[in-house]
C-alpha cells in the first residue's frame, strides 16, 4: 500500500480546518499527520500553536455567566401571552372539523328548515297565484320577449 | 413523559405553552451566548434570541423533524444574526479601548481581559460566515458537517471558512495567541 506524505503547509490547513485534536480528524489524514509530527519538530510546534488558538477560541466562545442572566430575562418576557401559531394548510381540514359549532346549531337548523319548506312548496306547486289567467299571460309574454320571435329579423340587411 | 426536544416540539405544535417554555429554558443560554458572540452586542443578542424562540413557537405546527431541533434553532439564530450584521457597520479594531482595572493589583486579570477584548474585536472583524463557522465550532463543539448543515453549505466550504477565518485571526492577533498560555 502506498503511503502518502503530508507537507507542513497541508498540516497547517488541516489544523485550521479540524483543530489540534487529531482524534477529530478523518482517519486517513490523521495517520499522515502523526507520521509528520513524529518526524518533524516544526510540525510539532505547528500543532502546539494550533492548540493554543483552539483553547483561546474555546474560552471566548464558551458559555458565560451573562448568558444565563440574559436567558432568564428573555424567559420572563416569554411568560407573557404568546402570538398566534401559524397553521400549515394541510391542517386546515382538521381545524375545520375541530370547530365548535354547538352554539350555532339552532340557527343553522332553522335556516335549513326554511330552505326545505321553500323547496317543497316550489316542487309541490302549492303557490296558486301562478295559475291565474293574468299570471299565465304574463309568463307567456316574458317567454316571447326573452326567446323570440325576432320582431326585426326581416328588416335587417 | 418523553421530554426530548423533538417530543416537546410535537407538544408545542399543538399549542402547549409549558412545553415551549421548557424548550426555551433548555436552549436559551447557549443561543443567547452564540448570538452575543456573533453580534458583539449583548442587547441585540437578547433581541435575536427572543425573536428566534418566538419563531419556534409560531412555526412549530409547520416544523418537520427532518433535522435535530437544536440544529434548526441554531440556524434560525445564526440567520437572524447575519441579517442584523448586514444592517450594522463593522466595529473598528482600533476602537477597542483600554480595560479598566476593576481589581486593583490584578495585572494578570487586566491583561487577560485585554486579550479577550482584542480577540473579540478580531472576531468581529471577520467576514460574517467565517465568524459564524468559528463560533459554531467552538461554542457548540459541532463537527464540520453539523456546521455545514446550519450554514446550509458543504463541509468543504466550512473547512475553507475555518482555514481563512483562523488565518485572518492570526494576522490580526499576531503574537497575542502565544501570550495566552
Amino acid at each position: 500500500m502506498k503511503v502518502t506524505e503530508m507537507t507542513r503547509d497541508e498540516l497547517l490547513n488541516w489544523l485550521d480546518a479540524h483543530g489540534a485534536d487529531l482524534s477529530r480528524w478523518p482517519i486517513e489524514q490523521r495517520g499522515e499527520a502523526e507520521r509528520l509530527i513524529a518526524a518533524d519538530a516544526g510540525a510539532r510546534d505547528d500543532v502546539q500553536a494550533a492548540a493554543r488558538l483552539d483553547a483561546m477560541l474555546a474560552r471566548f466562545a464558551g458559555p458565560g455567566t451573562e448568558d444565563e442572566r440574559s436567558a432568564a430575562r428573555i424567559l420572563t418576557k416569554l411568560n407573557g401571552p404568546l402570538p398566534r401559531q401559524k397553521q400549515p394548510f394541510w391542517r386546515l381540514p382538521a381545524a375545520l372539523l375541530d370547530w365548535q359549532f354547538a352554539p350555532a346549531w339552532p340557527r343553522v337548523a332553522a335556516l335549513a328548515g326554511c330552505a326545505l319548506v321553500g323547496f317543497s312548496i316550489g316542487i309541490a306547486g302549492v303557490d296558486r297565484s301562478l295559475a291565474t289567467p293574468d299570471a299565465q299571460i304574463a309568463s307567456r309574454d316574458i317567454g316571447t320577449m326573452v326567446f323570440g320571435p325576432d320582431l326585426f329579423a326581416e328588416t335587417r340587411p | 413523559m418523553d421530554d426530548t426536544d423533538e417530543a416537546l416540539m410535537a407538544r408545542v405544535a399543538k399549542g402547549d405553552q409549558g412545553a415551549f417554555r421548557l424548550l426555551a429554558r433548555r436552549h436559551l443560554p447557549a443561543m443567547v451566548g452564540l448570538a452575543c458572540r456573533i453580534l458583539g452586542n449583548a442587547a441585540e443578542a437578547e433581541d435575536v434570541a427572543q425573536e428566534a424562540m418566538l419563531r419556534v413557537w409560531t412555526h412549530a405546527p409547520k416544523w418537520q423533524p427532518l433535522a435535530a431541533f437544536k440544529t434548526w434553532l441554531t440556524r434560525i439564530v445564526v440567520n437572524l444574526c447575519l441579517d442584523r450584521k448586514r444592517k450594522t457597520p463593522l466595529l473598528d479594531l482600533d476602537s477597542v479601548g483600554e480595560v479598566a482595572d476593576s481589581a486593583p493589583g490584578a495585572r494578570e486579570q487586566v491583561e487577560s481581559a485585554e486579550r479577550e477584548q482584542m480577540l473579540a474585536a478580531a472576531i468581529q472583524q471577520l467576514p460574517d460566515r467565517q465568524r459564524s463557522a468559528i463560533l459554531l465550532t467552538y461554542s457548540e463543539g459541532l463537527s464540520n458537517a453539523e456546521v455545514a448543515g446550519i450554514l446550509e453549505t458543504s463541509v468543504s466550504a466550512v473547512e475553507t471558512l475555518l482555514v481563512r477565518g483562523k488565518q485572518n485571526l492570526r494576522r490580526a492577533l499576531g503574537g497575542l495567541i502565544d501570550e495566552g498560555d
